[in-house]
């Protein structure tokens, strides 16, 4: 990891952490000032000069990941955030805040410096409304593109009527040709698809079978879950929407990311064994997912509902029982609390442990039979080695997290770079694989799954034998918790699809005045055209479904 | 060619002496032939009616550890009778700009041209409608007509996934249909008639005896080189999994059959499971010894062979992914082609050796 | 969001709501799916007829063709539901068509979105008759807890009717079986739901009336483009 990167950005890296006053002379007089941020410390640029400083600290400090662009809006002022982290080293963080005036709202585009910023700045422009100049598609991303307004700038009112058209799939013959002197043909798929895992719309130009242009048309499912989650309280109210961002159901890990970040934006502490029920759920969880991954993904390959999908079904039925037991829910658990977790391990506790432990017995020869019917298998091997080929630098590029990014040789897991829950105590190990393909992101997620069952044994060896006058699930937490006015904290955590972060910003009041997720399948599903482009129909369907996107945690 | 002892008189024939109407000349036989197409198409649409709504979904789900329709009558048999019926009754679209003719035609295409397959087919206990002297090729060129009816329906229907699906169907026809009737040239070399009773008649003296029972010289058993050959191309001419490309339900839709609804698309489900058991009772006849068997009534064995290969090819859609269209393709033509010419070259000489 | 109120608070304090679309559709065109064409050019009901009826409801009722189609968190139950432990098909609708065309029952499962809602239409339009809809979960069938998100139609029954309800968040696959077998039981007896709610529907952006909205986006679209007209405050 560290022999690749370049050697000057040792100079703004420390063993403590990222050396801002040495970054802030990098950057010299493009700083108009310093914010501390929970997580990092921020830069106040000038809104025509984000390329420049962007490039500066991506080329000269390192920072080759865009975790996420935050826009929110002041009473006085429009704001940008982009936060920059490291593949290298997760902890190593720095914001940078482009501030652009009310009535003039244009602030420089990042898309050249990193592409993921093409998709992220159109949402920001989409639901806050600032414009980003040179910007190569600044289009609506999430809302109808005849949406008045911008939902969650501060004057939107949301009383006021709405068109929406419907105009792509009017006659399927008609406009067949984008430009009449080519010979290809412009096909929807989706939003209604067999193939799209949800209601995802990809507007596709076929050359024969061939894939020549692929452009994913998103916001199907975008149920307003950042202006829910403003409009309710910390304590109690949001916790049950982040079960129904990744539905797969990711729950537990969700809730997780916004229990993290509120932990750290009002200081609170969480109980080891709190802590070690919830790397357990989690893991569950991710399990679970999966396991859905690994069944739809196979779906797609097989065609119909065959065998490999109903055995993958089989197994989540275990462990939605197994996480119905310890949550009281099949899938939107809400079982997560600030500061811990609503409440202990299900009695008789035996029975739990019993149940759990079976399942992790038989977990081997489940996925020894998928190995069988799957992997092993040499017609899927022709379909998937080799296709939906995303390298690296390009993975890197597109802010790609979680498996899709460990398939392409990305090493890279907060769960290890930025420990939290109880993982650094525990033994497991991260899945890399290096063939950057469809069936590499195959192997990589049964991969987890093992070490996701290796955690999850400890954990219950942990619980077991845990003293039961130490069982501490919830810490003490205000029954209203207003964190202080104007606190920033962007955290992320592990989820099943990659790096689950939640922006917050506090006003001193009950509920978060901002509140952003940047989702990892969201980043993911940006590098599908790169992945399809040139292959045939069959493969873009194959790469589709080895994103494993959910739909609910890309829309929001 | 010697008359067989099975096929001594066709069913036309048998019917015509049984009810007399033999005496009313050519009227007579004709109204014969019609009474026993009758019976021989009843007894295949019976077939794939039990196949269709009920076996398959018992078949798929025996894989699947469920345990699908057990409500509907006996072993949720009924659900066939309530599946056709609802389906018929359902209103039937036809979408704006289709090519109407085609669009209409195309479902009575695919349909019709897998029950002419049958005419030729001798199922044992004297039923075969009729026999002449060029079956298998008949058989063959009648079994390919359905490419041109999916290609119609592909085309006809104006949704740009029928037409991919339409054209996905051609490419694949195409490249199996020659594996597929070389690979069947091979048995002829054996044979030296085309006749189908004379195949099946090739295939009954013992190959060899094991511990007192007759193998019998079944061209499966003989050159089990080409028996495989010609069930994968013949999978692949069905468009059954894994090569069933031309409807890749997660990739275009439902291919050709997209915008089919109501009575049209219970005549392409019909005409599927009929090509199904045609391409079944095919590999019977020239492979598996036709409808011979011990004990059992040749009807019966004929049957139990072709639902065999039936459960085979559910087997398969349970458990194999589907190829891409290129690698099947690539496949077709670079793999299949050349190894069925090796077959035909290989068993010419073996013949020719013998012979000499 | 900045305001004191809450977007639910203000509606139920502000104007009454406005119930113009959905007064002049409501009750319109009662549900005759279950009569045959020819009972109706009868005009009475013959005992022959009468026991066809019968016969083609059972039927209808007895299998079902579903339509694959999954929208948000309630498709993975509605999945479960399909596989292994719950198998739906036991009752015989458990065959999911990939087309529209093919299908008879429509299940819901999730949230319904502005930009989702006219493809939704669409869909539900390119169904063959009698046709069938489960509403699967709070959010199809009221918004659940996106009622008063600013993109989120509140329930399914604005844009399509609907002749079951399956509340839950998700809802367990026992809780869609019964539902769906309820269905079955309803169709079989003949019954049918009056649910004929229906205020957003597809309509060409010239038949619009003029106003500020409509004004605003004469440039973009042309006259004859189908177009969906949200009141976000008008609905129930």
């Amino acid at each position: 990891m560290s022999l690749e990167e370049p050697q000057p950005e040792s100079t703004y890296v420390t063993d403590e952490g990222v050396d801002y006053d040495a970054l802030e002379s990098l950057l010299g007089a493009h700083v108009l000032g310093r914010e501390t941020h929970l997580n990092a410390e921020a830069f106040v640029i000038r809104p025509d000069e984000v390329q420049e400083v962007l490039g500066l600290l991506k080329d000269e400090a390192g920072f080759d990941y865009l975790s996420c662009v935050t826009a929110q809006e002041y009473e006085d002022r429009y704001e940008s955030i982009y936060h920059l982290k490291k593949y290298g080293d997760m902890t190593r963080e720095v914001g940078v805040v482009v501030p652009v005036p009310r009535d003039d709202p244009v602030s420089q585009t990042a898309a050249p410096v990193y592409k993921t910023a093409d998709w992220h700045e159109r949402e920001a422009y989409d639901l806050v409304g600032i414009e980003y100049e040179g910007h190569p598609d600044l289009r609506r991303i999430l809302l109808p593109e005849t949406w008045q307004g911008h939902p969650l700038g501060l004057d939107y009112d949301q009383d006021k009527p709405q068109i929406v058209p419907y105009r792509e799939h009017v006659n399927p013959i008609e406009g067949d040709y984008r430009d009449s002197d080519s010979d290809t043909m412009f096909i929807n798929i989706g939003p209604h698809h067999p193939a799209t895992h949800g209601v995802l719309h990809l507007k596709a130009v076929l050359d024969g079978e061939q894939v020549v242009d692929v452009d994913p048309d998103i916001g199907y499912l975008h149920r307003c879950e950042e202006q829910m989650c403003q409009q309710s309280t910390y304590r109690h109210q949001i916790m049950p929407y982040p079960d129904r961002w990744d539905y797969a159901p990711g729950g537990l890990m969700n809730e997780w990311a916004y229990a993290r970040a509120v932990e750290d934006l009002a200081d609170i502490d969480v109980p080891e064994y709190a802590q070690v029920i919830r790397t357990m759920g989690a893991e569950l969880c991710r399990m679970c997912s999966h396991m859905l991954a690994l069944g739809t993904f196979c779906l797609d390959i097989y065609g119909d509902f065959t065998a490999i999908f109903m055995y993958a079904m089989r197994d989540r039925e275990k462990l939605q029982s197994i996480l119905e037991d310890l949550t009281g829910q099949r899938m939107m658990f809400n079982y997560l609390r600030l500061g811990g977790v609503a409440w202990d391990l299900p009695e008789p506790r035996e029975e739990f442990f019993e149940k759990t432990r079976d399942f992790l017995e038989d977990l081997p020869v489940a996925t020894q039979e998928y190995h069988d019917l799957i992997t092993s298998n040499e017609i899927f091997q022709i379909r998937t080695v080799g296709t939906g080929v995303l390298p690296p630098e390009a993975a890197k590029e597109y802010g790609a997290t979680g498996p899709v990014a460990r398939a392409s040789g990305v090493d890279m897991d907060l769960r290890r770079d930025d420990p939290y829950g109880y993982y650094d105590e525990l033994d497991w190990e991260v899945a890399v694989e290096h063939g950057c393909d469809n069936y590499s992101r195959l192997l990589v997620r049964m991969r987890e799954v093992e070490q996701s069952a290796k955690i999850v044994e400890q954990c219950i060896d942990l619980l077991e034998e845990w003293p039961e006058e130490d069982r501490e699930i919830q810490s003490n937490v205000p029954r209203t918790l207003k964190p202080d006015p104007d606190t920033e904290v962007y955290r992320g955590v592990e989820a099943a699809k990659g790096e689950l972060g939640i922006y917050m910003r506090s006003d001193g009041t009950a509920k978060p005045a901002r509140f952003k997720i940047r989702s990892p399948c969201f980043s993911n599903l940006s590098t599908l055209g790169e992945m399809a482009e040139g292959e045939y129909v069959a493969d873009l369907i194959a790469s589709l479904g080895s994103l494993d996107i959910i739909l609910g945690e890309v829309d929001r | 060619m010697n008359p067989a002892p099975l096929e001594a008189v066709l069913l036309p024939e048998t019917i015509s002496e049984l009810t007399g109407l033999g005496q009313f000349g050519i009227l007579g036989d004709m109204i014969a032939a019609f009474l026993a197409a009758f019976f021989v198409g009843n007894l295949m649409l019976a077939m794939t009616g039990v196949a269709g709504p009920w076996a398959k979904r018992k078949i798929t789900a025996a894989f699947t550890d469920r345990i699908a329709v057990n409500r509907v009558g006996p072993f949720g048999l009924l659900i066939i009778v309530a599946s056709a019926v609802q389906l018929l009754a359902k209103e039937l679209i036809i979408p704006e700009h289709v090519d109407r003719p085609a669009y209409d035609l195309a479902p009575v295409v695919i349909a019709s041209s897998a029950m002419l397959g049958f005419a030729v087919i001798p199922m044992g206990s004297g039923i075969q409608l009729a026999d002449p002297e060029v079956g298998l090729v008949f058989v063959f060129a009648i079994a390919s007509i359905a490419s041109v009816g999916l290609v119609m329906a592909g085309y006809a229907s104006n949704n740009k996934f029928s037409m991919l699906g339409g054209l996905r169907a051609v490419a694949q026809n195409i490249a199996y249909e020659i594996p597929l009737i070389v690979t069947g040239a091979s048995v002829v070399i054996f044979t030296g008639t085309l006749q189908m009773s004379g195949i099946v008649e090739a295939q009954q003296q013992a190959l060899f005896t094991v511990a007192g029972i007759g193998i019998p010289a079944w061209f499966a058993i003989v050159n089990p080189f080409a028996f495989v050959l010609f069930l994968a191309a013949n999978i692949a001419e069905l468009g059954r999994n894994p090569f069933d490309t031309p409807e890749a339900p997660t990739e275009i839709v439902a291919g050709y059959q997209t915008e089919y609804s109501s009575v049209y698309f219970v005549l392409i489900y019909l005409g599927e499971f009929l090509h199904i058991f045609l391409g079944a009772a095919i590999i019977t006849t020239i492979f598996l010894g036709g409808p011979t068997g011990p004990v059992l009534p040749g009807i019966v064995w004929f049957i139990i062979k072709i639902w065999a290969i039936f459960l085979f090819t559910q087997w398969l859609r349970s458990a194999l992914p589907r190829v891409r269209i290129d690698q099947m393709i690539e496949i077709g033509w670079k793999g299949m082609l050349v190894l069925s010419f090796a077959n035909l070259v290989l068993t010419a000489v073996i013949v020719g050796v013998f012979v000499a | 969001m900045s305001s004191e109120k809450s977007p639910r608070q203000s509606i139920i304090d502000g104007k009454p709501a406005q119930t113009k679309t959905r007064d002049a559709r409501m009750g319109e065109g009662a549900d005759n799916r279950f009569n045959s064409p020819l009972r109706e050019a009868f005009g009475t009901s013959p005992f022959i007829l009468t026991k066809f009826d019968q016969f083609l409801n059972w039927c209808r009722g007895s299998s079902m063709f579903m339509l694959q189609f999954g929208i948000a968190c309630c498709s993975l139950e509605m999945m479960h539901t399909y596989a292994v432990k719950h198998d739906l098909d036991r009752f015989g609708s458990g065959v999911p068509r990939a087309s529209p065309r093919q299908a008879d029952t429509i299940i819901i499962p999730g949230t319904v979105v502005s930009k989702f809602a006219p493809r939704m239409k669409r869909v539900y339009d390119q169904m063959a008759e009698p046709k069938f809809v489960v509403n699967m979960g709070s959010c199809a069938i009221s918004g659940g807890p996106f009622q008063e998100g600013y993109n989120v139609v509140k329930g399914a029954e604005e844009v399509i009717p609907v002749d079951i309800h399956v509340p839950g968040c998700p809802p367990r696959p026992e809780a869609l079986v019964y539902g769906v077998v309820k269905l079955q039981e309803r169709i079989a007896n003949g019954e049918s739901s009056p649910v004929v709610v229906k205020p957003y529907e597809l309509e060409p952006f010239g038949d619009l009336e003029q106003d500020e909205v409509v004004e605003k986006l004469t440039e973009q679209l042309d006259d004859d483009d189908l177009v969906m007209r949200y009141n976000w405050a008008d609905s129930p």
